[in-house]
């Protein structure tokens, strides 16, 4: 009896680790990843870090981080629709962060500045 | 004989959570690496370029005449600055906005031509119907006019500094009196439409640049001419009614998290 319970501890104990194990590999990948694409945008290379942090939302699609520096990265590429919809995503995310909502602030004051502003908003849009 | 005792796997663990003042160093390790970790900055700031357009329609105002800026009638004529300042500082506004991809900008020549025998005074500056006129006789768009008023300030200031005394051989407090003559230019900037001769920019860019003098040469600062002051700051208001009228690009900070 003992000699059972010792192996379905064991067993348990084996499959908990496994889960454990995947899921810290794609958080260690996510880390990975984002750590890449920052330090590839910061010398410029915008694409690449795009191309990292797509990757990391088709990891995680509800990581607030990943869709602000996707937005970032799509106002630096001149993307302004794409960013300021990457921007409000994390927002949505993460409503409670103040840099998300620095970043989707001003992005909205840079539709504005550069003319790029849609004719369809509403005024409770602007307000927001 | 002593038999080797066998614990069940859950004992174990059971046994080794039962000695907390084994794992107490352990945890406050793990928790000081922690917080230590969670130190770091978690976002980085990354410099992003902005398009800004232009505050006025460039597809309308696509070409200007620039006419001779005159001297603001509230303050007294200096001296030192000689007549053609005026003309001075509408050449340097064509020369800055003619490096605009967006603008033509009328040469000299040829505002000299049309403007033979013309004499501009302040009271141009509000006949926007007559502006409007000459606008016509360029074929242009808009007719950029203005006037400039500068002066200079000259304050008694003190620096406090720290000098060596080899008499008490430290250092120790001393100050200086100088004479602090600072250069202000205003420059007024006006767009008249020449189709509706209304205003559609009216501005005023102040610039200044200061300078330390001793009484021997702020004696001198006061005869030396001071052209090249005013076009160092002409230079710099027509930068900034440039940069406002054209399309550019600014930088401005994001935040990317880590």
């Amino acid at each position: 009896m003992r000699k059972i319970y010792n192996i379905l501890t064991l067993s348990v104990l084996v499959i908990m680790f496994t889960f454990i194990g995947c899921a810290s590999h794609d958080t260690a990948k996510i880390q990975a990843y984002n750590q890449f694409a920052i330090k590839t945008a910061q010398v410029g290379l915008w694409n690449e870090a795009i191309y990292r942090w797509k990757q990391i939302v088709s990891i995680d699609p509800d990581n607030a981080a990943a869709h602000n520096n996707l937005g970032v990265a799509y106002e630096a590429t001149g993307n302004i629709q794409e960013a300021e919809a990457a921007y409000q995503r994390a927002t949505e995310l993460d409503p409670d962060s103040k840099y998300f909502r620095i970043n989707y602030r001003r992005c909205r004051l840079h539709i504005r500045r550069s003319g790029a502003e849609s004719s369809d908003k509403t005024p409770k849009d602007e307000e927001q | 004989m002593l038999k080797k005792q066998h614990f069940p796997f859950s004992q174990r663990l059971q046994q080794v959570f039962q000695l907390p003042t084994k794992l107490i160093p352990t945890c406050f390790i793990v928790l000081i690496s922690f917080t230590l970790f969670s130190c770091g900055k978690k976002f980085a700031r990354v410099p992003i370029n902005i398009k800004v357009q232009s505050e006025i329609d460039i597809n309308t105002y696509s070409n200007f005449a620039v006419l001779p800026f005159v001297s603001d009638k509230n303050t007294t004529k200096l001296d030192e600055l000689p007549d053609d300042i005026g003309p001075e500082i509408a050449q340097i506004l064509r020369s800055v906005l003619g490096r605009q991809k967006h603008f033509e900008v009328v040469n000299k020549q040829e505002t000299d031509r049309i403007m033979t025998g013309e004499v501009i005074e302040d009271g141009w500056l509000t006949d926007t119907e007559r502006l409007s006129e000459l606008g016509q006789y360029f074929e242009v768009k808009g007719v950029i006019v203005g006037s400039y008023r500068f002066y200079t300030d000259t304050r008694p200031r003190r620096y406090y500094g720290e000098r060596y005394s080899p008499q008490q051989q430290r250092y120790i407090m001393d100050y200086q009196d100088y004479m602090q003559k600072t250069y202000l230019l205003s420059l007024r900037v006006m767009i008249i439409d020449v189709d509706t001769q209304k205003i559609i920019w009216d501005e005023s860019y102040r610039q200044s640049s200061a300078e330390a003098h001793n009484i021997g040469s702020f004696v001198f600062s006061q005869m030396a001419p001071q052209q090249t002051t005013m076009r160092e700051l002409s230079k710099r208001a027509v930068t900034d009614f440039t940069r406002q009228i054209s399309p550019h690009y600014e930088q401005e900070d994001r935040f990317l998290m880590r």
